[in-house]
């Protein structure tokens, strides 16, 4: 039905004509008759001009490419024609629709306007059926008669889709349908959108950043990311398991009501549109880029294996989201006095690019052990460890050595892991010193800069202390200096924050989050603390008796649990953390402790 | 358009919206009348100066002759008395007697006020539509060649005084190419032989002095409105409109410039006062018989029940075309029909 081939629109730019905005830069698209297709990007990615492109409606620009509708090419450019195309076959449910109405108009005159036109309906004909697209939409008959001041922002939004039915189009394209309502009225227009589509069968282009609708109302999503198709597939596959860097990231920003973790977004910001990165648009953003990014162009294709779903498509030059590290069947058995302990027992694990996961379990449960195998500190019997695409299990201790590298590991108790004897700056330095990196001016201003990373101070009176003048705060940040010194891909957290005070505990945590995110590194955390976990994890594996019982994302493990170990978990951690006290005081405390309701006490 | 409250049935509106409107109508007009009544009184001299200043020819010898005109137009009794004075035969709606012309106020207003309504009412509205036109049509070709070229054709209007317009016009359509007459309401003494001719000779004489206010106005009222459809045009209703597929002219008139009359209607009773102030040196300029003239003429002679009356007149057009433009724009408007909504 709509068929879209190597689309660019390039706005005029006043300020320098020779650098046009690009909005849209080559998007292609198919759209069947019946489909409904979701646009996804950050503000300012081009999708509401993709809308104004298909409507004619754009202005002061260039526009090449192939558009055709219903088999014939569509006239973008020639404003006699598409009057005719305009509503009749395609319309565009407008964004904004506090200033989408004209306020000297009814809300009945205005969608009878392009019935009477198109239709070529009488008047009282015409009120008929304003009154019947009014009712289907959910809105009162007598709203016709309002004017668009009377009428809220929820109400307006239906009227406006009320008015892109009343010709009943091929195509409805529907920009931002559900931007700044609340819950109630969303949820209900969402529910009357798909409602209409089941009963009319439309072909529609739901353009959003919310994820939620885009789940509910398409079939197929397109992402856009500064201009550029970065993924295509079924909605569904997706939203579950993103393959672009920078989907993965919006979904990971996305606020969910299983979601305990608190959101970051995705580092940097949307490029200027008159003079974006060359290669890649998303690599100053992407944790993943290579030297390729920067250069060449990705074109979309095929994702890597791993990603499911029929006819998907993504531009990565690495084919999507990487696996960081990837532990297989990993086994180690302790030996006391020939009696063998099973400290890991055939332990799965991966970590992605950029990702946070969380290793949680009990005491003695097998973690610290499958930490110290994973940065080469112990060999494991059995299994198979790969990070950054190298087998390290494969080869001998060099590979571990130049894996290490790109590693780094905090440890639980920073006064047994920092040397008493050295100062801070000799500390921080260490990792450096012992790999003989660069000069030793530099070393020291690597040092530094890891020091000011993590909110210490880098005088020198500071860098010369020792760590037993030191606060257990101030060395627990010494240690993840040290970590940080060596830019690591990957950071592994064993209990780090466990030995701090509840205030300590989270400033440090935070600040941990922070690093993770403004870097780009990926982070392996160790606890036995659920309710820790969950606040910076994106997912989490929880490990039982050497085993990993259970691998899932942060939300939907922590909703549904799928093995008892589990569940016992964190039901253990809720009753255990809940701010409840066992004996509370009698009613009529000061505080209120407990949430109230309307009707009485909840 | 009313709207249903709580309750059954339709309502009226609790409070009557027009109330406070009339009661900040009275004050300005109160205003109004004592400042008519203090400035001219503030101007130096006074209009028996002339009889009472012994340089003068018309000096009067006799003191008690003095006293009794003094005494005869109320001059000699302090302000606040003639304040109260002045207030009570307005009440009366006696306006007083000329000093200067000894005629009746009344009729000296009968007189002149038509005069100027003849010019000033169709030079408004017909400034009204040049502009209103011009602007609307330079708005919706903004930036093209015919928008530069009225942009600079008003602007040039503009900032001309309307006298030295005037001057211009004189001089060449009625020095040089002795059209139009140079002078007066209708040619003086002249006996018509029907009352066709009578009034092809006012219209003669109104051709310069209505052609230059109009032009005068229409210059001050281009660029808001040009402006005013820029920023409508610019709107998002405007896309929405395009987008439904609607033709041009819908779009410019329906949409465009019935959204952008809005401020003009404002701007429209604003310049009333302006009109008025030009109307003096047009009038003066043209020698037309107008209130203009007469004022004018009332000022030199610091004629105070004159000024009062011709003062009166001005102010009361000023807040009727206010009220008008109140009335209209609620009916332009309906947004400002009623409060905003609760919600």
């Amino acid at each position: 039905m709509l068929e879209i081939v190597d689309l660019k629109v390039h706005y005029e730019n006043p300020e320098a004509p020779e650098r046009p905005i690009r909005a849209l830069d080559g998007l292609s698209l198919d759209l069947e008759a019946g489909e409904s297709l979701g646009i996804v990007g950050e503000t300012g990615s081009g999708k509401t001009t993709l809308a104004l492109t298909l409507m004619g409606l754009v202005r002061r620009a260039a526009i090449q490419g192939r558009i055709r509708f219903q088999g014939e090419p569509l006239p973008v450019a020639d404003e006699a024609r598409m009057q005719r195309v305009r509503w009749r076959r395609i319309a565009l449910a407008f964004q904004s629709v506090g200033s989408a109405f004209d306020p000297v108009y009814t809300i009945g005159q205005q969608i009878q306007e392009p019935i009477r036109l198109h239709l070529g309906m009488g008047e009282a004909q015409a009120r008929v059926r304003v009154a019947e697209l009014l009712e289907q939409v959910g809105l009162d008959r007598a709203c016709a008669d309002r004017y668009p001041h009377q009428l809220s922002g929820g109400e307006k939004q239906r009227a406006m889709v009320a008015m892109a039915l009343s010709c009943d189009p091929d195509l409805l394209i529907l920009d931002e349908p559900t931007s700044g309502l609340d819950v109630l009225t969303r949820s209900a227009l969402v529910e009357m959108l798909s409602r209409l589509r089941r009963e009319r069968g439309l072909t529609m282009v739901v353009i959003s950043h919310e994820l939620a609708d885009i789940a509910h109302l398409t079939d197929r999503t397109l992402v856009l990311y500064a201009g550029r198709v970065v993924e295509l597939g079924s909605t569904p596959h997706l939203l579950e398991d993103p393959a672009h860097p920078y989907l993965w990231g919006l979904t990971n920003a996305y606020p969910l009501m299983t979601r305990a973790k608190d959101l970051w977004g995705i580092r940097g910001a949307l490029p200027d549109p008159g003079d974006p990165p060359a290669g890649c648009r998303f690599h100053p953003r992407c944790t993943q880029a290579i030297p390729q990014c920067r250069e060449e162009v990705p074109v979309l294709a095929p994702p890597n294996p791993r990603f499911r779903g029929a006819g998907r498509r993504v531009a990565c030059h690495r084919g999507g989201v990487v696996t960081l590290l990837a532990v297989e069947e990993v086994c180690r058995t302790f030996r006391n006095g020939g009696q063998p302990i099973p400290a890991v027992r055939g332990a799965c694990l991966t970590v992605r690019e950029g990702e946070v996961v969380g290793l949680v379990g009990q005491t003695g449960s097998g973690k610290t052990t499958l930490a110290r195998i994973i940065v080469g500190l112990e060999r494991p019997d059995s299994g198979r460890i790969w990070f950054e695409d190298q087998e390290l299990t494969a080869g001998g201790p060099e590979g571990w050595d130049r894996a290490r590298q790109r590693m780094a590991l905090v440890f639980q108790d920073p006064y047994e892991a920092l040397s008493p004897r050295l100062t801070v700056l000799e500390l921080v330095r260490e990792p450096l010193d012992i790999r003989g990196l660069g000069t030793r001016s530099e070393r020291d201003g690597r040092a530094q800069e890891a020091l000011a990373a993590v909110n210490l101070p880098t005088g020198l009176d500071f860098l010369y202390r020792r760590p037993h003048e030191l606060s257990g705060g101030q060395l627990q940040r010494i240690a993840i200096a040290r970590a940080l010194v060596t830019a690591p891909k990957l950071l592994i957290a064993d209990e780090p924050v466990s030995m701090l005070d509840a205030s300590e505990q989270a400033k440090v945590l935070r600040l941990l989050k922070h690093l993770q995110n403004e870097r780009g590194m990926a982070m392996l955390l160790i606890s036995h603390n659920l309710a820790l976990v969950r606040k910076v994890c994106d997912r989490i594996a929880v490990m039982c008796a050497g085993e990993i019982v259970e691998e899932g994302p942060a939300h939907r493990l922590l909703e549904s649990p799928g093995h008892p170990y589990t569940g016992s978990l964190v039901a253990r951690s809720r009753h255990l953390f809940s701010a409840e006290h066992p004996n509370p005081p009698s009613s009529g405390s000061a505080t209120p402790s407990t949430t109230r309701t309307k009707e009485g006490r909840a | 358009m009313v709207r249903r409250r709580s309750g059954p049935g339709w309502a009226f509106p609790a409070r009557a919206p027009w109330a406070p409107r009339l009661a900040l109508y009275l004050l300005t007009l109160w205003g109004m009348l004592t400042l008519n009544f203090l400035l001219p009184r503030a101007m130096p001299g006074d209009p028996l100066l002339a009889l009472m200043d012994p340089e003068s020819d018309a000096y009067l010898a006799d003191p008690g002759i003095r006293e009794r005109i003094l005494q005869y137009y109320g001059l000699d009794r302090p302000l606040w008395e003639q304040y109260l004075v002045y207030l009570g035969r307005l009440a009366r709606g006696e306006l007083g007697w000329s000093i200067a012309l000894n005629t009746s106020v009344a009729g000296l207003l009968a007189e002149h006020l038509p005069w100027t309504l003849l010019l000033m009412v169709p030079s408004i509205l017909l400034a009204t539509l040049i502009s209103v036109w011009a602007g609307a049509h330079a708005g919706w070709r903004r930036d093209t060649r015919v928008d530069r070229a009225l942009l600079v054709a008003f602007l040039l209007l503009d900032t001309v005084p309307i006298f030295l317009l005037g001057i211009l016009l004189l001089m060449v359509f009625g020095v040089y190419l002795g059209r139009f007459p140079l002078s007066g309401g209708q040619t003086p003494f002249a006996s018509y032989a029907s009352p066709w001719a009578q009034l092809a000779d006012i219209l003669r004489h109104l051709a310069l002095p209505m052609a230059t206010l109009t032009l005068g106005l229409a210059g001050r009222n281009f660029l808001l409105a040009r402006n005013s459809m820029v920023t409508v045009l610019g709107m998002e209703f405007m896309q929405v409109a395009r987008g439904k597929g609607l033709p041009e002219p819908t779009l410019k008139y329906r949409h465009g410039l019935r959204n952008a009359v809005l401020p003009l209607v404002t701007r429209f009773a604003m310049q009333m006062g302006a009109a008025l102030t030009g109307m003096i040196l047009i009038e003066t300029l043209f020698a037309y018989p107008g209130m203009g003239r007469l004022m004018f003429t009332a000022v030199a002679a610091r004629d105070y029940p004159v000024l009062e009356g011709g003062f009166l007149v001005a102010g009361v057009a000023v807040l009727l075309a206010n009220a008008l433009a109140d009335l209209s724009y609620a009916w332009l408007d309906p947004r400002t029909r009623e409060a905003p909504c609760p919600t």
